[in-house]
């Protein structure tokens, strides 16, 4: 989505959707993981008569909600969205001012619609050709309509092509910008998207600034750090600096270095010694088995969580292996970060429990220890000139006075926390405040241009003001490509905008020019070189003025041209039921150095075929009760008695086959040579060449239950085998998301 | 300390068990001559009204989903004692789901870790922060003098507030590498 808009998040909310006419979830179950945001859905279908169309493998709780349902072939989506676009294109519904204005490339996604007719998609996903009319007639018909998605089309190894395709067909029926339209991912936890644009992640800094030099030097300068110390005496050196590390996915391949067949590793001449966990339930990532391999091969494992990390059990470690109490949420105060971009302050309950530590206070600690405190916090005092920090608030502010790229200089603590003091001063639909919080949106979701910036609930609507949250495309990916122009088309800008054409992202150098102002001489010495690192915020405080976006107006674009598929192009699931169109559509290379690791695509796909020994597709999700690795859940009584025990959902006729009754025990296979045995329910919720289980479950691995491995006192109330023991190999091409949602498995009665 | 710790839980279990025996009494009271032994007495309107006298009211977000539901938590002294839906929450509208309903239970739950433990031989031990401190610290230092800061993985949580988040991710960038992942790449 970042590639296609400038963005990467959901661009309207919970809320708005009850402005919708017809809504589009594509692998996604909010009803089940989102229950309380799913009633905004069910209002949409009150007050507008709003259609809800579903499509996923597994009929979901909200399937049952939804007016079609489609039952799609995992890991097909592509060819369906295709499917959509060649009948909106073929009948003239695409919205054609929309495209000329402000979309780039959509050429090419016309061309390839036309390669997919309904009976070929129907061939391919399993979806009826009728069906696929009908819902598309449908959609194209009743503006706006919004798509809704969440890791049913993330968790594949085409993952970012789906979530690419998902916008261009919002934009080729002018769906974004607009209440009621948008492309509306849900987040997973409660706070995916604040840590996510914090960027605990390994290809960039916090606000998405990348790992280039220039943005260490941005941030070491406002961390008050010296960029040297930073890149000689702390990394191993400026290149390593500037690459991107091993992900949450493939970090174990780190440990196991290539040894015994393993995918060959390139970091820095050492391999993984030390895992450093911090609230994440690694007993729900993919292949499990693999996971256990890496633990057991670290010389150190710390875990800090409420709960004992369930990492703790499924290891064979004998020593040096820690456990540390880490405090809830409640017992500490912050920001969170809604699905919708929106701010939150949680404040705290009660102190910390037993002998619990909040996490800030562990990394202080541990700073302190290995002799980086000062410089640590150092970033904390820089805005007052302060002796010392009060923690969140200057954490806060800090992020606020250093972020400017997704607009957080208006999130200061004290903003944020009138905000949530004051939550019924809100409208529930389009978050507008009244009275006192008048001009500002509920929770002010980014980008929050200025101190005084009321917040923009709705991204890239032209319709309001930039003051008002309104704004263009982001001019992201130069001014021109292939002698196109990039920049939106003329009239297209945002409401009151002093130029009413595209224009370029705002810098020191063509500010005066695009804007049409003259800055005086104390301005020209403290403006900041381009609008992301401006912290005199001066270029964000003229834009304002002039109704105008800092990060520019610009078209969005259908087409990448640094990816693998320059468009979004169908390639079937590493592990394919379907051989016959493996060969049509194989996977991608091979990948070398794949965030520091081999990754297999084309190799693997070929290996052998594996539907012959694997028939089934192998789906995972969710349950109402828990989340997660559901470390948290199963470790309170009553949720854990919602589901006591693992389970796969099995159709009674594919049982059957194996002589496997509703409520006995199975054993499911993976190609990967892994197992595990859980227990059968019989249910029609999937067909008979698919089976859906939980990924909840942790204390059993491969048959074994291994709740005598937990500390005393510790063992949560429910315990069973990890789905992801039996998720297969797979990793998206671009982002490294495992492929757990397109595997196959073999089944037998145990 | 030991004897403060003593008197002050001796005061609370009297409260406590005080307001156990009102509301039996309460719901005994018609049938029963407990009711009027001296021993126990009836519960007033306003015991009935407020159980948790001199309790504070906390407004709160929800640990569970990204939706950020509202959360109305009830503290008396220093113990979460009851949890509210937030009617006038401009998203959740009064809604809870389960999960968000168990809050309370998550955190007061009877198997959270209670101190730090390390694995010797096979065997959990107790220790003290300061000794599981100084053994991590000592063993990240060493490794990043003798492997280099790349022997190190750090895996944070989209559970953490948006701070913590931040200066975990600064953490790593200190501690010199960037194997720093969480779980948005799931």
């Amino acid at each position: 989505m970042a590639n296609t808009w400038g963005y990467g998040a959901m661009t309207n909310s919970l809320g708005d959707i009850q402005n919708s006419k017809a809504i589009i979830i594509f692998g996604a179950n909010p009803a089940v993981n989102h229950p309380v945001g799913f009633q905004h859905f069910l209002k949409a279908k009150e007050r507008n008569n709003a259609k809800i169309i579903v499509i996923d493998p597994v009929f979901t709780k909200t399937a049952a909600k939804a007016d079609h349902y489609c039952r799609i072939r995992p890991g097909t989506d592509i060819p369906f969205m295709y499917g959509m676009l060649h009948l909106i294109f073929k009948n003239n519904w695409q919205d054609d001012k929309f495209i000329n204005d402000r979309v780039y490339g959509m050429e090419d996604i016309m061309e390839e619609a036309k390669k997919w007719n309904p009976k070929k998609v129907e061939d391919v996903t399993g979806v009826p050709a009728d069906q696929l009319i009908q819902i598309t007639k449908l959609y194209a018909q009743s503006n706006p309509g919004t798509l809704i998605w969440a890791m049913g089309l993330t968790q594949h190894t085409v993952g970012s092509s789906n979530t690419r395709l998902a916008p261009i067909l919002q934009l080729s029926l002018g769906n974004m910008g607009v209440e009621g339209g948008g492309t509306n991912i849900l987040r997973g936890h409660d706070n995916v998207q604040g840590a996510t644009d914090m960027c605990c992640l390994s290809h960039t800094l916090p606000g998405y600034y990348g790992l280039s030099s220039g943005s260490w030097k941005y941030f070491a300068k406002s961390w008050g750090v010296d960029y040297n110390w930073l890149a000689t005496k702390r990394f191993k050196n400026e290149e390593w600096m500037g690459k991107k590390g091993f992900t949450l996915s493939r970090w174990w391949a780190g440990v196991l270095d290539g040894k015994d067949g393993n995918d060959q590793i390139h970091n820095a001449g050492t391999n993984l010694k030390n895992l450093f966990v911090m609230g994440n339930g690694i007993t729900s990532i993919a292949q499990q088995a693999k996971v256990k391999e890496g633990l057991d091969n670290l010389d150190m494992i710390v875990l800090c969580d409420p709960f004992v990390n369930e990492a703790a059990i499924l290891t064979d470690k004998q020593d040096d292996v820690f456990i540390l109490p880490a405090a809830t949420q409640f017992e500490t105060s912050g920001t969170v970060v809604a699905t919708n971009r929106s701010a939150q302050w949680r404040t705290k309950v009660v102190e910390p429990m037993y002998e619990s530590k909040t996490d800030h206070d562990i990394m202080f600690e541990l700073a302190k220890r290995l002799g980086f405190y000062d410089e640590y916090t150092a970033g904390m005092k820089i805005k007052e000139n302060k002796k010392d920090f009060t923690w969140p608030e200057d954490a806060s502010d800090e992020i606020a006075r250093i972020i400017k790229t997704i607009g957080l200089t208006g999130w200061t603590a004290k903003r944020l926390k009138k905000h949530t003091e004051n939550w019924h001063m809100f409208d529930q639909i389009s978050g507008r405040g009244y009275g006192e919080m008048k001009g500002e949106y509920y929770g002010l979701p980014w980008p929050v241009w200025t101190e005084t910036h009321g917040g923009s609930p709705l991204l890239y609507n032209i319709n309001r003001s930039v003051k008002d949250g309104g704004m263009g495309f982001r001019n992201r990916f130069g001014l021109e490509h292939d002698g196109q122009d990039l920049l939106s088309g003329k009239g297209s800008a945002p409401k009151d905008s002093a130029n009413k054409d595209g224009y370029p992202e705002i810098t020191a150098k063509n500010i005066e020019k695009v804007l049409g102002i003259k800055l005086t001489a104390d301005e020209k010495k403290r403006i900041g070189k381009n609008w992301k690192v401006d912290t005199s915020n001066i270029i964000a405080e003229k834009c304002m003025e002039r109704g105008m976006a800092p990060y520019g107006n610009a078209k969005a674009r259908a087409k990448v041209w640094t990816f693998p598929d320059q468009i979004p192009m169908h390639r079937e699931p590493l592990h394919s039921p379907r051989q016959d169109l493996v060969k049509k559509y194989p996977s991608y290379q091979d990948k070398s150095n794949h965030y520091r690791v081999d990754t297999k695509y084309i190799s693997k796909q070929n290996e052998q075929d594996w539907s012959k020994d694997f028939p089934i597709n192998l789906v995972t999700g969710r349950l109402v009760n828990m989340n997660g690795a559901g470390m948290e859940n199963r470790a309170s009584k009553y949720l854990a008695a919602l589901s006591p025990e693992m389970f796969c959902s099995i159709h009674p006729d594919l049982a059957g086959k194996h002589g496997i009754r509703d409520g006995s025990m199975m054993w499911i296979h993976s190609p990967e040579g892994t197992k595990i045995k859980v227990k059968a329910n019989y249910s029609h919720s999937v067909s008979e060449d698919r089976i859906f289980i939980p990924f909840h479950f942790a204390g059993h691995f491969q048959g074994e239950d291994l709740s005598h491995k937990y500390p005393k006192g510790t063992k949560p109330y429910a315990v069973g085998e990890s789905a992801n023991t039996v998720t297969n190999y797979g990793y998206d091409i671009i982002t490294q998301i495992p492929e757990t949602k397109g595997g196959l498995c073999r089944i037998e009665y145990a | 300390m030991l004897v403060d710790t003593y008197e002050t839980l001796k005061a609370q279990i009297g409260r406590r068990s005080f307001m156990k025996m009102a509301a039996v009494a309460t719901a005994a009271s018609v049938t029963s001559a407990f009711a009027n032994d001296g021993v126990t007495r009836a519960a007033t309107e306003e015991e009935i009204k407020n159980p948790f006298p001199g309790s504070t009211k906390v407004k709160t977000i929800c640990t569970a989903c990204s939706v950020g539901c509202g959360i109305i938590a009830e503290v008396q002294n220093g113990v979460w004692v009851r949890q509210e839906v937030a009617q006038d929450h401009p998203i959740s509208l009064g809604g809870h789901c389960c999960k968000g309903a168990d809050m309370i239970d998550m955190v007061r739950s009877e198997v959270r870790l209670k101190h730090p433990m390390v694995k010797e031989a096979g065997q959990w031990k107790r220790l003290s922060w300061d000794d599981a401190l100084d053994r991590i610290a000592n063993k990240l230092k060493d490794s990043h003098e003798k492997a280099g800061p790349d022997s190190a993985m750090f895996l944070g949580s989209a559970k953490m507030s948006s701070e913590q988040a931040y200066y975990f991710r600064k953490f790593a960038a200190m501690y010199g590498t960037n194997n720093i992942d969480h779980q948005a790449r799931i």
